[in-house]
């Protein structure tokens, strides 16, 4: 098998916080290659965003990667000149983020934001770095990007701001694009039209996706892969289909159980109980127990490894008996 | 559009204030050091608008000639400060580590040094005259503007449009010049209007202190020294000069609100 892009292996992240230390990332590992499509979901402060960053070395300095190692084609970035891993990062890596008036420059026209690189960098010239961008502009699905190239960011509307941003990642041709809850700030018509547009890219040029969201239904649109995080780790990682058919994780199980369903009968949303836990003490046990409706006292003690079990990767001692969650919430009547 | 009528306004009354001190020859017939000995601190009259001076300069060709020199100063004197401490402070945000602690040292060392001390020892050093004034300003005026932008870099710097810059690879110097500094330079930009009242307001005290331009060279500080000893008689002598700072220091603060909310939308 083939390097991969991207490989994290046991990434750990630590922030520094008022309060002490705060394990963000407690080991994580996956790797991705171009074509691949990977979703992130997990609740707010989960770790998943800060994941990206740490890959993408834009902790903010408050943060850094105590230990674990990224591979980017099959080199350790840590052992890289600062030089030599941007260029590296750059060609392998794009991000686009939540939220996209923010990551574009409001004193520069879109146009020329998205020239930057290819004039900037790629070193073409004034008139050839504009072709590239007219071309961007397009390929993003932009109508009318001659007029619109002298546009600044807060005369567009959201979707656009959006696909601007796409473009401006697409500008330094990377190969992986990491998307930070691209879709959250969207109403559902124009994240439909981003998501469209992020599938096409992907199966026209073979760009692969790692894609952080807390929206099931977003996953299960464009990603191949899914991977559950929970206090700082992958607690389920495995196909979108066979994990959103029969979840081996009870975290999972209870996340799918809470997305809305339009034809339930029962119109009561279901909730998980409890809160994450605080991950600035050390995490005892499984992080999950406590708000677990599968978990006994063992849970509680020593916290289980993302282990191979039937189609997917699960971290829980109850995953062999996932089969039976659904059998006996259907008989108490939950759903 | 409350902002724009008071940036307006103060840009017109500094405006006419350039202007006459430009056309200074223009509107007073006057030499701002010709001695009349034969008419020594006469009041107001028609040849002499805001009378003469103890050796019987006019007053009013002084106050313009004065505008010039104060005004030149005060606008150096704050320009050199600028562009030092705006692009050391975009440095010391951006790289960190012990670039920045090392400058930060210093500024904190500037800060706790009592200006008009260490201004004055300056003087001492190269001399009275413009070009000490406005080294003496700029040794410690940076100071202000390194601090102002390094926190808006520090902030600026975990913003999105910064790491999809970063990201694509842009050069360093690229990312600062381009993206950077348009966006961290609005808060300089409006204490520096204020700052220019400070360091015309630092010149008038030298001058005052007889430390600044030397003597006979019309300057709004040396007048009011000058008029101190007839305070009780000829009271517009010294009044009128500081009167001038007074209104300088108006329209700049009215300008500089005014910038306030065009730039900070």
């Amino acid at each position: 098998m083939s390097t991969p892009l991207i490989s994290v292996e046991n990434l750990c992240v630590e922030i520094k916080t008022n309060r002490g230390l705060l394990q963000a990332i407690r080991g994580v590992s996956f790797d991705i290659d171009s074509g691949d499509s990977i979703g992130i979901v997990g609740e707010s402060g989960s770790g998943k965003s800060i994941t990206l960053k740490a890959v993408l070395g834009l902790l903010p300095n408050n943060a850094h990667v105590s230990s674990g190692k990224i591979y980017f084609a099959g080199q350790d970035i840590a052992k890289l000149e600062k030089k030599a891993r941007r260029a590296l990062l750059s060609e392998t890596a794009g991000m686009i983020f939540q939220d996209a008036i923010a990551a574009l420059n409001p004193v520069i026209t879109i146009g020329n934001q998205i020239a930057e690189v290819p004039r900037y960098r790629l070193g073409q010239s004034a008139s050839q770095s504009r072709q590239t961008a007219l071309k961007l502009i397009e390929q993003v699905g932009i109508s009318d990007a001659e007029s619109r190239f002298d546009l600044y960011p807060h005369q567009l509307s959201g979707g656009l701001r959006q696909r601007v941003a796409i473009a401006i990642a697409l500008s330094a041709s990377p190969k992986i694009l990491f998307c930070d809850e691209p879709t959250t700030a969207l109403d559902v018509t124009i994240q439909a039209q981003v998501l469209r547009l992020l599938l096409e890219l992907r199966r026209n040029s073979g760009l692969g996706i790692v894609f952080v969201t807390h929206d099931l239904a977003v996953v299960n649109e464009i990603c191949d892969e899914i991977k559950v995080m929970y206090a700082g780790r992958f607690v389920e990682s495995g196909t979108v289909d066979s994990t959103f058919n029969n979840p081996t994780h009870p975290y999972t199980y209870s996340l799918l159980k809470a997305a809305p369903d339009p034809d339930a009968s029962v119109h009561r949303l279901f909730s998980i109980s409890g809160e994450a836990p605080n991950l600035s003490e050390p995490v005892v046990g499984c992080p999950f127990a406590p708000r677990c409706f599968a978990g006994d006292t063992h849970c509680l003690t020593s916290e289980p490894e993302l282990l191979k079990i039937a189609h997917s990767e699960s971290a829980c001692f109850k995953s062999k008996d996932h089969d039976k969650w659904a059998a006996s919430d259907s008989k108490s009547g939950v759903k | 559009m409350k902002s724009l009528k008071t940036l307006y306004i103060g840009a017109g009354i500094l405006g006419t204030l350039v202007l006459a001190a430009i056309f200074a020859p223009l509107i007073t017939s006057y030499d701002p050091t010709e001695q009349d000995l034969l008419q020594t601190l006469s009041g107001p009259t028609s040849a002499h608008w805001l009378g003469t001076d103890a050796l019987g300069r006019d007053v009013f060709s002084r106050l313009m000639y004065g505008a010039r020199v104060d005004l030149t100063i005060g606008v150096l004197a704050v320009l050199l400060p600028f562009i030092i401490g705006v692009s050391l402070g975009l440095m010391t945000g951006w790289f960190g580590g012990k670039f920045d602690s090392s400058v930060m040292r210093v500024v904190d060392t500037v800060i706790a040094f009592p200006f008009y001390v260490l201004a004055i020892a300056l003087v001492f050093i190269f001399g009275p005259g413009v070009k000490s004034i406005v080294v003496a300003i700029t040794l410690v005026g940076w100071v202000a503007y390194c601090r102002i932008v390094r926190a808006n870099v520090l902030v600026a710097k975990e913003l999105d449009y910064i790491h999809a810059a970063r990201l694509t690879g842009l050069p360093t110097s690229r990312i600062l010049r381009r993206h950077m500094l348009p966006n961290v330079i609005s808060q300089a930009i409006v204490f520096s209007m204020s700052d220019i009242v400070l360091s015309i307001l630092a010149i008038v005290s030298l001058g005052y202190l007889g430390l600044g331009v030397p003597i006979p060279t019309a300057e709004w500080g040396s007048m009011i020294q000058e008029g101190q000893p007839y305070i009780l008689q000829q009271w517009w002598l010294a009044t009128i000069p500081g009167f001038m700072v007074v209104i300088v220091g108006f329209a700049l603060s009215l300008i500089g609100d005014g910038l306030v909310s065009r730039l900070e939308r």
